[in-house]
């Protein structure tokens, strides 16, 4: 009886369960790892198509041709705010960061015995300058660029570089839909809001409690779809924002949209913006009698906002896609190598920038002179996953976003103090929990 | 006694395991029914080889009213490459018109006439070598010509240029151009584009005065008094020329990483070609096919249906039949009958696999196309033109 029943029962574990494990559907991650809670739809049903969890491939021509023979130096190009922009600052420590990796790599004998040459665009032209610079780089014959930090200036510089297959490096850009546009001829080597927006609601959520979350943003790209992840799983957990109130870039009085935020009570405020703004806004909150935490996207981490906002900085939170104050010692030599040649401090743009030209150093010295080739070693999420830069693991997801860390940053003694955000631990308003970070 | 204690704890520590293997088996019994179609793992894309499997499962392509008509199918193919004549491999666009043929290249324009290649760069006059789009106006028999670096109007063997600078054009590189009556209608990074060649004024579509979340337009098309622009995050936007309105299409499920359901609208916000024939609007994306009959959306997919690749390049619709320019070959379809042509890794032979109803076979083809990567297409009566990554090939209709 026993050794009949012993039979059935291996007869079970032999037969049936592996089937199960074989043809039962695999969970895999979402998609910028968002728990099920906060996934869309997730709580409801299944979709019927999920993108961006299987890298594309570039099934074009191109891979056969051979470097041209005669040149005299190797040329990546550049595409950033160098004038005519708000983001200039940022534009120009970009260009510093990719200077500083160029000049090293040149100092090492640049690729076979030929300097690399740096061609940089502005993207801040004429109205939608991005794509006539990218033709003017493929002219220039640039074997491949970095770019961009705005966010229509990157979208544009995509497709045209899709239509002249260039590859394009980005350092600066974290709107998410850049990588969700499913173009096989990038990397993003920086963390996008979507990651900063999920560490931000977690934080003000789960870590501090809030219900009741107030948010002003600029009326414009950054601030719309920056803002959107946040307030898209802020709904899904069950904490929709009371307010969503927007300025103009270059506003200095925000009156208004304060009295109606006032008016809501919520009980922590999210400032979504530029450094300058958000010191504003955030003086005019405590002049307001507000006396509500406040929260800012990561564009705050900046001398700029520390300056204006002053004593009043202290105590705010915001995110940060690395860390500066990292012991890493790459990271250290960087900052005092950036120090002396620009007499600057370097920023994140700087960071990521330095951190970006040096992957593409290395893809060129890897395969040669060849567009296409340089998009495979690029996008392969072998030979650059886990790639250990200065601002951390780079780690690229199937739409090619880099899903590193993402730290906090808080306002202590008038400096940013950095730490690694929380895991991720959501609730949901009836208090089912969601997955970890 | 404590025998039997062992035996019932065994009983009872089988028992779940069994009841959920079973259950596990269940579920992909009921998975694997026809119906069954939101699975994560459906993502894979269909092998030629279980194509049939789609058809018994409930597809898209099993219609059997469908069975009675004749798919097109194309064969004898000559290829064409810079051996040939052509300035450069890489093919962006091409363009039938009347005995000769117009080819985009990024080297130039390829204008095949008498079995003869002539090409035309900026030295003639272009405003670029780089030609990605070509369109002939039935009113005038011009040319427009659009380039990585302005529109150009090609008329008495003159180029008239149009740029940023010397027009209200809305930006130099021209994805796509098309023209509709005396208009002609432009797709850029900075907007959509209607110049007006009677009055020579061009009047910019952006966000700022059109239903689009940015003013980024990739594709455009026009059928029955309107305009179809394909807008990068924004869906598809319909123009009524006679009433100047606007109507966008959007996917209704709001979300980039997902389609929720495949018949609810555009298969994705970031579409990238609209064509427009037999009151059946077409819409390209790197994501899928969608179809709009001015009543129902439908989607189509490289796993539910006969479509070569979800990435999608261009498209194109002549009666009937849309020709689909894919990553991964040439697909044709009346939304239930499928062709698409398929050239081998390592030769020049290749296949067109044929989807009638239910009915599917491979017919060899030798040569095949010149490349599967496909980025532009024309057919007239009895031939099609295909521009690829690598060369331009020339299909003739199969009796």
């Amino acid at each position: 009886m026993k050794a009949k029943f012993c039979s059935t029962a291996i007869f079970v574990l032999i037969f049936i369960l592996p089937v199960s494990f074989v043809y039962g559907q695999e969970k895999t991650q979402n998609y910028g790892k968002a728990p099920d809670e906060i996934f869309p739809y997730q709580n409801f049903t299944k979709a019927y198509k999920y993108h961006f969890l299987i890298p594309l491939t570039f099934n074009g021509a191109g891979r056969e041709k051979l470097a041209p023979s005669g040149l005299k130096e190797v040329r990546i190009g550049f595409l950033g705010p160098l004038s005519g922009s708000i983001m200039v600052p940022q534009g120009l420590q970009m260009l510093q960061g990719a200077t500083l990796a160029l000049e090293a790599a040149n100092k090492k004998g640049g690729y076979r015995g030929l300097p690399f040459v740096l061609m940089p665009h502005n993207d801040a032209g004429l109205w939608g300058a991005a794509a006539n610079e990218v033709v003017k780089m493929d002219d220039e014959k640039v074997w491949l660029f970095l770019g961009s930090i705005d966010d229509i200036v990157s979208h544009v510089a995509l497709r045209a570089a899709l239509k002249l297959e260039i590859f394009m490096v980005c350092t600066g850009n974290p709107d998410p839909t850049y990588t969700e546009t499913n173009i096989p001829w990038t990397i993003r080597v920086i963390s996008d809001d979507r990651a900063s927006s999920y560490a931000l609601l977690n934080y003000i959520h789960e870590k501090e409690g809030h219900t009741r979350v107030a948010v002003i943003r600029p009326n414009n790209r950054y601030g719309r779809v920056g803002i959107k992840e946040y307030t898209d799983a802020a709904i899904r957990i069950g904490h929709p924002v009371v307010i969503e109130e927007r300025f103009l870039d270059g506003d200095i009085d925000f009156t208004s949209q304060l009295e109606r935020i006032k008016r809501t009570s919520p009980d922590a405020i999210l400032v979504w913006g530029n450094a300058k703004e958000s010191a504003l806004i955030l003086k005019q909150i405590r002049s307001a009698g507000l006396k509500q935490p406040v929260y800012c996207s990561d564009r705050v981490v900046s001398p700029e906002f520390l300056k204006i906002a002053g004593n009043l900085a202290e105590g705010v939170v915001t995110t940060c896609q690395y860390n500066p104050d990292s012991d890493n010692p790459k990271l250290k030599t960087f900052q005092a190598d950036y120090l002396k040649r620009f007499g600057q401090e370097p920023d994140v743009f700087a960071a990521h920038a330095y951190d970006g030209m040096n992957i593409t150093i290395e893809a060129i010295r890897k395969v040669g002179l060849n567009r296409v080739l340089l998009r495979d070693v690029l996008t392969d999420r072998k030979t650059f996953q886990g790639y250990q830069g200065i601002t951390g693991k780079i780690i690229l997801d199937g739409s090619w976003n880099d899903m590193g860390d993402i730290f906090m940053a808080e306002v202590r003694n008038g400096k940013f103090l950095f730490s690694p955000a929380p895991p991720l631990d959501l609730k949901t308003k009836t208090g089912s929990k969601t997955g970890s970070y | 006694m404590k025998k039997r204690d062992k035996r019932n704890w065994f009983k009872f520590a089988m028992l779940p395991v069994a009841i959920s293997g079973l259950l596990s088996t269940g579920f992909i019994i009921v998975e694997n029914q026809p119906g069954y179609r939101n699975d994560i793992t459906a993502d894979k894309p269909v092998t030629d080889g279980n194509l049939k499997g789609l058809t018994e499962t409930g597809s898209k392509t099993s219609d059997s009213k469908a069975d009675s008509k004749p798919v097109p199918v194309y064969g004898n193919w000559k290829n064409f490459t810079t051996k040939d004549g052509l300035p450069s491999d890489k093919a962006y666009c091409v363009r039938i018109d009347g005995d000769r043929v117009l080819v985009g290249t990024h080297d130039g324009l390829a204008v095949y006439e008498k079995g003869k290649w002539r090409t035309y760069t900026s030295k003639d006059g272009l405003p670029h070598n780089g030609v990605v789009s070509i369109d002939v106006s039935e009113i005038t028999g011009d040319v427009w010509i659009g380039t990585l670096g302005g529109l150009s109007c090609w008329s008495g063997g003159k180029f008239e240029n149009f740029t940023q600078f010397n027009s209200g054009m809305p930006n130099d590189l021209v994805y796509c151009v098309i023209c509709d009556g005396k208009d002609v209608w432009v797709a850029t990074g900075g907007g959509a584009g209607q110049y007006d060649t009677y009055t020579k004024k061009w009047e910019i579509f952006t966000e700022k005065n059109a239903p689009m979340h940015e003013p980024w337009t990739y594709g455009i098309s026009a059928g029955d008094g309107k305009i179809f622009i394909a807008a990068w995050g924004g869906g598809v936007i319909e123009y009524t020329t006679k009433t100047k309105q606007f109507r966008d299409y959007t996917d209704p499920d709001g979300e980039m990483e997902i389609d929720l359901l495949p018949d609810d609208g555009p298969v994705h916000d970031i579409t990238t070609g609209t064509t427009y024939a037999n009151g059946m609007l077409w819409v390209s994306t790197y994501f899928g096919l969608s179809s709009y009959d001015g009543s129902h959306w439908k989607g189509f997919f490289d796993h539910d249906s006969g479509l070569a690749s979800n990435f999608i390049n261009f498209v194109r619709a002549e009666g009937p039949w849309v020709f689909i320019c894919s990553d991964k070959g040439l697909s044709t379809t009346d939304g239930k009958n499928w062709v698409t042509y398929k050239k081998n890794e390592n030769n020049s032979n290749g296949m067109a696999i044929i989807i009638n109803g239910t009915q599917k076979k491979e017919l060899p083809l030798s040569p095949s196309i010149s490349h599967n990567f496909i980025i532009g297409v024309d057919a007239d009566a009895d031939v099609l033109w295909v521009a690829t990554s690598k060369g331009v090939s020339r299909g003739e209709l199969m009796k």
